[in-house]
């Protein structure tokens, strides 16, 4: 081509188009590096954190992965006051104790007057059909000495009335 | 640049030409390539599980009057979902007003411990409590400040964070107008209430609904029209926390007090 072609000039135009070309290519090829596998699958997010948040294990198991090897005391408690408070209120999430229908470790035992007031003691923004009580002033009405298993000399933890 | 030869670096056009003829091909090689690679796989159902999540839409709701602040949701919300000490994907307020006066709010340790008596206090006007947890808002300011597309709604309502995608920028942290996120110390990501999605998925509820003893919470699935939840919603009197926000909440609220923000 001469340089007096019309045309000449246009290889500007060529270049420039070639250097952009070439860096969306290197643009769209850095993307695909960093972007993960399933972005985008579902939306503007990895895909596959979906099936990873799901797949979390559980910890608490309800009354129901008890009864099995706590039939007595699922029972009274199912009867009792307290069939609404879930065992792993009072005790502790089963996955602590027990993995595969096998126990492993021991279950806590919080044989204490604070479990029992840490829910009955009376409060002002507490329901006011909800049972409470002023902790020693209880006890001394019931006949009772206070202490810190005091609760116990009178009620049943699993089914206290 | 148009000398004599129509060349400034001494490489005749031919030469010049061929590279970049090759250039462009390799290019455009390239950028179909690398298309095929961002493309997304196929948007279907989720393969692995048999739950599917255009058929549920979660939402949850507290009644304030039947909380009694044993603080057992946050316990259980700690340890099913491995809260660090400290933080809180749901926490209980006790609201103090007397008549006329301000209203004194406490919440010592998110509530995990329950309440004390207060010290000295005057019978107040109205007392209560109210167990707070993620909105998992329809309309979502936390998601929508996050520049790497860690955080999403699922198609079932759930408000989400990836902790491998998260950067730790805490934008979401400031973002959301009820606090409900916080960084974790351990891995500088953000977390936030999941509504125990890992459970929701296998049919359970989440922790804090199952250890409550009052049934001061509630979580159900719009989409199941034998859903308790629903008859609650279509009748009662419900309301949200800040509505002004816009935010569209899906945590719903039974007996709220002005005061609560
Ligand atoms: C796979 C069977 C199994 C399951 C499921 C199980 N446990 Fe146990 N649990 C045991 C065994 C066995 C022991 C006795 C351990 C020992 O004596 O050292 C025990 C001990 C206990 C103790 C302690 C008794 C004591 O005196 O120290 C408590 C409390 C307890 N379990 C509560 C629970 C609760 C609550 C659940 C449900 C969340 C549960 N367990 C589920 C097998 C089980
Ligand atoms: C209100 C709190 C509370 C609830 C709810 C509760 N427990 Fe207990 N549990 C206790 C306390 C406190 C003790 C210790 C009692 C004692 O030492 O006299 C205990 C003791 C036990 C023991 C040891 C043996 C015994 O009977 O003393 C077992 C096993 C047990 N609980 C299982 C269960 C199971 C299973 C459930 C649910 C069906 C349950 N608990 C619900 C508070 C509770
Ligand atoms: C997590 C909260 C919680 C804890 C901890 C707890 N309770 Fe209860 N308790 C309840 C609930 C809920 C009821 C049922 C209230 C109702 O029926 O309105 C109840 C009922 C009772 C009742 C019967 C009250 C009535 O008038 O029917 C007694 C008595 C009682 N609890 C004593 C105890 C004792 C003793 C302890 C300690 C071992 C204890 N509670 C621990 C929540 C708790
Ligand atoms: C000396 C025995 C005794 C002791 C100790 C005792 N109680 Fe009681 N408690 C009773 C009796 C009896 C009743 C039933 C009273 C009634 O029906 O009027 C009762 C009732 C209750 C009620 C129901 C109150 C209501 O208004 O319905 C609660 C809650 C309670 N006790 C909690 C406790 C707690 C918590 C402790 C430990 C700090 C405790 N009790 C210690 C004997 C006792």
């Amino acid at each position: 081509m001469r340089t007096d072609h019309p045309l000449w000039h246009a290889k500007h135009i060529v270049r420039m188009g070639l250097l952009l070309l070439l860096g969306v290519t290197v643009m769209i090829v850095v993307r695909s590096l960093l972007v993960p596998d399933t972005w985008g699958q579902y939306g503007w997010y990895r895909g596959a954190n979906v099936e990873e948040q799901r797949d979390h294990p559980l910890q608490h198991g309800g009354d129901a992965s008890c009864a099995g090897c706590h039939p007595e005391q699922e029972a009274t408690h199912a009867a009792g006051a307290h069939a609404a408070v879930r065992c792993e209120l009072c005790h502790a999430p089963v996955a602590l104790h027990a993995k595969d229908d096998a126990y492993f470790a021991a279950m806590p035992v919080r044989r204490t007057a604070a479990l029992c007031v840490s829910c009955h003691q009376r409060l002002a923004a507490r329901p006011a059909d909800f049972p409470q009580i002023r902790p020693q002033e209880h006890v001394a009405e019931m006949g009772g000495e206070y202490g810190p298993e005091a609760c116990f000399d009178c009620h049943d933890p699993h089914a206290p009335l | 640049m148009n000398d004599a030869t129509g060349t400034r670096d001494g490489l005749d056009d031919a030469t010049r030409r061929e590279f970049l003829k090759r250039l462009a091909v390799a290019g455009a090689a390239a950028s179909f390539g690398a298309i095929g690679l961002i493309l997304p796989e196929s948007a279907g159902a989720l393969a692995t599980s048999d739950y599917d999540w255009t058929r549920h839409r979660w939402v949850y709701l507290i009644d304030t009057r039947k909380c009694i602040g044993c603080g057992a949701c946050v316990r259980a919300c700690r340890v099913e979902n491995d809260v660090p000490d400290g933080m809180y994907r749901t926490w209980v307020e006790r609201y103090h007003i007397p008549a006329g006066g301000e209203a004194a709010v406490d919440s010592p340790d998110g509530g995990a411990g329950g309440f004390l008596p207060v010290a000295g206090a005057a019978e107040p006007g109205k007392a209560f409590f109210v167990p707070k947890i993620c909105n998992h808002c329809e309309q979502t300011p936390c998601t929508q400040v996050c520049p790497v597309g860690a955080s999403y709604s699922t198609r079932d309502g759930v408000v989400l964070v990836d902790a491998e995608r998260c950067i730790g920028c805490g934008y979401c942290v400031q973002a959301c107008p009820y606090g409900s996120r916080y960084l974790d110390p351990r891995t500088h990501t953000a977390e936030k209430c999941t509504w125990c999605y890992h459970r929701l998925v296998k049919g359970r509820s989440t922790a804090c609904v199952g250890i409550c003893p009052t049934a001061a919470r509630m979580i159900g699935d719009r989409e199941n029209p034998d859903d308790p939840i629903n008859e609650i919603l279509a009748t009662q009197r419900i309301l949200v926390l800040q509505p002004e926000l816009l935010t569209k909440p899906q945590c719903f609220y039974l007996g709220l007090d002005m005061e609560v923000r």
